[in-house]
């Protein structure tokens, strides 16, 4: 008996593993994102939630410094563009590019710890202040803890780039890594603006 | 001829003995307790999913007995103020957070992979990791209960109560930090469901030929996706507030105790319809089988469940109708509310024009599906009562709610779960149940239900309030409170017979064909109970209703179930795109691995540390936590990374 196949479906050559841009890992990642931004989003409606409950001056103890918050912004911005010119190596086929890319983004990323850690030791609150400062090392500090996370997944695509496990024809792990560091750097936007900017734009 | 080692064309081929055997070697487990904990079956994580869960269902059912017991009649003494406290928290927690979407995701880890006609799900490993997740977080949530200091402000914690000053002890810190951990189960399971039914569907399954039980699950999950965060971040505060410090909820300096309820119902509103919508897709799945003829309306049915999880976003303030807030926020929650009625009512008369329409075949599973309809219409109009306003100022708090929420959580979520289990069991299993005991079952529960429930609607409108440990006899309460208790021990009696049913038909009960039911779907194509790989050759879909061709006359292809893809190269399965269901990659899926497990513990290590405040603990824990994904991850063949010699 012959079976028919209806077209595009099975007896033709399949790549075997990780190939293609939509992965599973693609998918997943997706997902996560889409969590961990609400995560964000339930952060700063908090904090506004606050601030539209309030007579005081917000912020309480005065504006947040932006010595190191500008910095922060210009090196993660820079290092969203350090992700995607490494991935677009490694689909050009250059791989030594491709780790020099990863490796200058990752810095940028430990640039930017360094920096969030000088920037709380300039605040002038502390963390049980009251609740605007409480809200304010939440936030941040979640963005550090994921921006840690960012950093961790870049080490591994620099050991696995290095070990020869990626190649133009996979580089799947490198997009999916580059998703999870265009979402860090997305959500620092919404914070730098946030918790930085609009309270210099209408004090309150 | 030269093979490109990156691709390759499946096999298509007949299943034979040599293939069947050559797939039992590659995906059974390894023998022993190894082979237990380090399995990524997702049939073996979907029957221990439903056995924990419903171990949970009988704790939260036996502390809900002591406090029907102590209820049973005016002034009585048989629990303190305090344990009474306990109980009604550590039952409104368990019930809600540890029986009743885990239930659901047991039915779906088991089902997805069957019914979606492939091998696994999209992330095995993860898939293991939830349960362990899962399981180590319900005995963390319950390590207090015995010491009393289980959760005791109720299950959504309102502060101030459940702040330091008013609740000093371990109680709310378990509960906090309980309720984090627990929440990475649940997201991480979401992600897979997502993953998995956008990605590993069989080839031929389009968007169109998706069965609806796999529409209600990712439906719940894709909301949870975007729920979750609010509940873990609501509880992270509290926690910072009682550990630290901090002042969220502290009005003095800026918090507002507010806050807690809006995240608290943001989250909390979306979770009763992620775990009553998977429970209506089991419905809308099983009951047509049994009225022999396809869902009635299944795109307006699909539709609905989708649209009732987006509004479900939207009518989160009917919770708090009584905390004084503007008008106009009131009314625009109580017009939202009303809406939801309307996608709602959508399932509800597709299952009656199903009945109405069909031969119906009165097994227990039918019984089952057809009370939920029956319950579902009375909880959703007491529902539907409290989204008015002025009404909602005279029933909040009230035992009207209470019964309100237990006919919308038992009739939409127990009744389908027992009727899906008398209809699953065969196939999961290799058993039939007991139809006689399941009359029995059946009757003793829907009976004890209604005789304990209706009347708190009553009791409610007298006046009666939740959350109360005794009341004097001068309230007039006493008759309606006795009649509840023995509408509760009847129910209870029902559930210990569905127990009975099951232990005896897994030792005596009858041998399963592979589709006792003659249902439609996919899981039903294959042995009962299905070997470790599930399919010899991968199914082509080309319908709805796979088992149902030539009996429907339906647009659409046909299936082809005889023959298929081999994919005999170890843990293979087929990617497919997300629309058309067209083979494009694949997949190398993981082999039994003990990462997942590593993880599990290390996560429940932090949170301990977090518990008893030994930070270094808990930080040594978060740190172990790197190289244990590393070893997870770790690229290797068998999961299709590119390996050079």
């Amino acid at each position: 008996m012959s079976t028919i196949y209806e077209e595009g479906t099975l007896p033709r050559p399949l790549p075997v593993g990780k190939a293609g841009f939509r992965t599973s890992g693609w998918w997943g990642m997706l997902a996560l994102i889409g969590t961990e931004t609400s995560l964000f989003a339930y952060l700063i409606f908090s904090y506004f939630y606050l601030q539209s409950q309030n007579s005081q001056p917000w912020p309480p103890s005065g504006l947040p410094p932006l010595r190191y918050a500008i910095p922060t912004t210009v090196a993660l911005l820079i290092s969203a563009g350090t992700m995607w010119w490494a991935e677009h190596s490694i689909r050009l086929a250059k791989p030594p590019r491709l780790v020099i890319g990863i490796l200058v983004t990752l810095l940028l990323g430990v640039l930017y710890v360094i920096l969030q850690f000088l920037d709380w030791k300039i605040e002038p609150f502390v963390l049980n202040a009251d609740a605007y400062s409480s809200l304010f090392y939440v936030i941040t500090a979640a963005h550090v803890l994921h921006a840690i996370v960012g950093v961790l997944i870049l080490a591994g695509m620099v050991l696995w780039s290095a070990m020869g496990h990626i190649s133009p024809q996979r580089y799947a792990p490198i997009s999916v890594a580059a998703m999870y560091w265009y979402f860090v750097v997305l959500v620092w936007i919404a914070i730098f603006v946030t918790l930085y900017l609009l309270p210099y734009i209408s004090p309150h | 001829m030269a093979v490109n080692p990156t691709f390759r064309t499946p096999v298509i081929a007949r299943p034979t003995p040599e293939l069947r055997d050559k797939l039992e070697q590659m995906w059974k487990d390894k023998p022993g307790l190894l082979g237990w904990l380090s399995t990524v079956d997702h049939k073996k994580i979907g029957h221990r999913y439903i056995f924990t869960a419903f171990i949970f269902l009988i704790v939260g059912g036996l502390e809900a007995l002591g406090m029907r017991l102590q209820l049973a009649q005016p002034d009585e003494h048989l629990l303190t103020p305090a344990l009474y406290n306990e109980f009604f928290s550590m039952h409104g927690m368990t019930m809600i957070f540890l029986y009743s979407l885990p239930i659901l995701s047991g039915f779906s880890n088991y089902l997805w992979p069957l019914i979606l006609g492939t091998r696994d799900m999209a992330f095995p490993r993860i898939n293991m990791f939830t349960y362990w997740v899962f399981l180590l977080a319900g005995i963390f949530l319950y390590i207090g209960f015995w010491e009393g200091k289980g959760t005791n402000v109720g299950w959504f914690n309102y502060v101030p109560l459940a702040s330091r000053a008013y609740d000093p002890d371990w109680n709310v810190d378990i509960y906090s930090l309980g309720m984090i951990f627990l929440g990475i189960s649940t997201t991480a399971g979401a992600i897979n469901f997502i993953a998995t039914a956008f990605r590993t569907r069989a080839p031929g399954m389009t968007i169109s030929r998706v069965p609806i039980m796999i529409w209600g699950t990712l439906t719940a999950n894709v909301g949870l996706l975007f729920a979750v965060p609010a509940v873990s971040l609501d509880f992270f505060l509290l926690w910072c507030d009682r550990q630290f410090g901090t002042h969220f909820f502290d009005p003095a300096v800026g918090g507002r105790p507010l806050l807690w309820q809006h995240l608290f119902w943001i989250f909390g509103h979306p979770w009763v319809y992620a775990i009553v919508l998977p429970a209506m897709s089991i419905v809308s799945q099983a009951l047509p089988v049994y009225c022999r003829r396809p869902l009635v309306a299944q795109s307006a049915v699909v539709l609905a469940t989708i649209l009732t999880m987006v509004l479900g976003f939207g009518v989160w303030v009917h919770h708090m109708f009584s905390t004084g807030l503007p008008a106009v926020a009131m009314g625009f929650f109580s017009a939202a509310s009303f809406v939801i009625v309307i996608p709602s009512a959508v399932s509800v008369f597709a299952w009656v024009a199903t009945i109405w329409t069909g031969r119906p075949v009165f097994t227990t599973a039918f019984k089952f599906f057809a009370a939920e309809v029956v319950l579902f219409v009375i909880g959703g109009v007491s529902g539907f009562m409290t989204a008015a306003v002025p009404l909602d100022w005279q029933l909040t708090d009230t035992y009207f709610v209470v019964a309100h929420l237990h006919y919308v959580l038992i009739g939409i979520n127990v009744f389908p779960v027992i009727g899906g289990i008398y209809h699953w069991f065969p196939k999961m299993s290799g058993k039939m149940l007991s139809e006689k005991l399941g009359w029995w079952n059946f009757w003793l529960m829907f009976i004890g239900f209604n005789v304990g429930f209706f009347p708190m609607h009553i009791s409610g409108l007298a006046g009666m309030p939740r959350r109360i440990y005794t009341y004097p006899a001068s309230m007039g309460w006493g008759d309606l409170n006795l009649v509840t208790t023995i509408g509760a021990f009847i129910f209870a009696l029902g559930v210990l017979l569905f127990v009975i049913n099951v232990v005896m038909s897994l030792f005596a009960g009858r041998k399963a064909p592979p589709n006792p039911w003659d249902a439609d779907s996919l899981e039903w194509a294959t042995e009962s109970p299905p070997p470790s790989y599930n399919f010899a050759v991968i199914p082509q879909v080309g319908s709805l209703h796979p088992l149902w061709e030539g009996r429907l006359e339906e647009k659409g292809g046909r299936s082809i179930l005889e023959e298929g893809a081999v994919l005999d190269h170890e843990h293979e399965i087929p990617g497919t795109t997300v629309l058309d269901a067209e083979p494009d990659v694949i997949l190398k899926q993981p082999h039994p691995t003990l990462a997942p497990l590593i993880m599990a513990l290390l996560i429940a290590g932090t949170f301990v540390g977090m518990l008893l405040t030994m930070w270094w603990v808990a930080f040594g824990c978060m740190l172990a936590m790197i190289p244990a994904l590393f070893y997870w991850f770790w690229p290797n063949a068998e999961t299709g990374w590119e390996i050079r010699a």
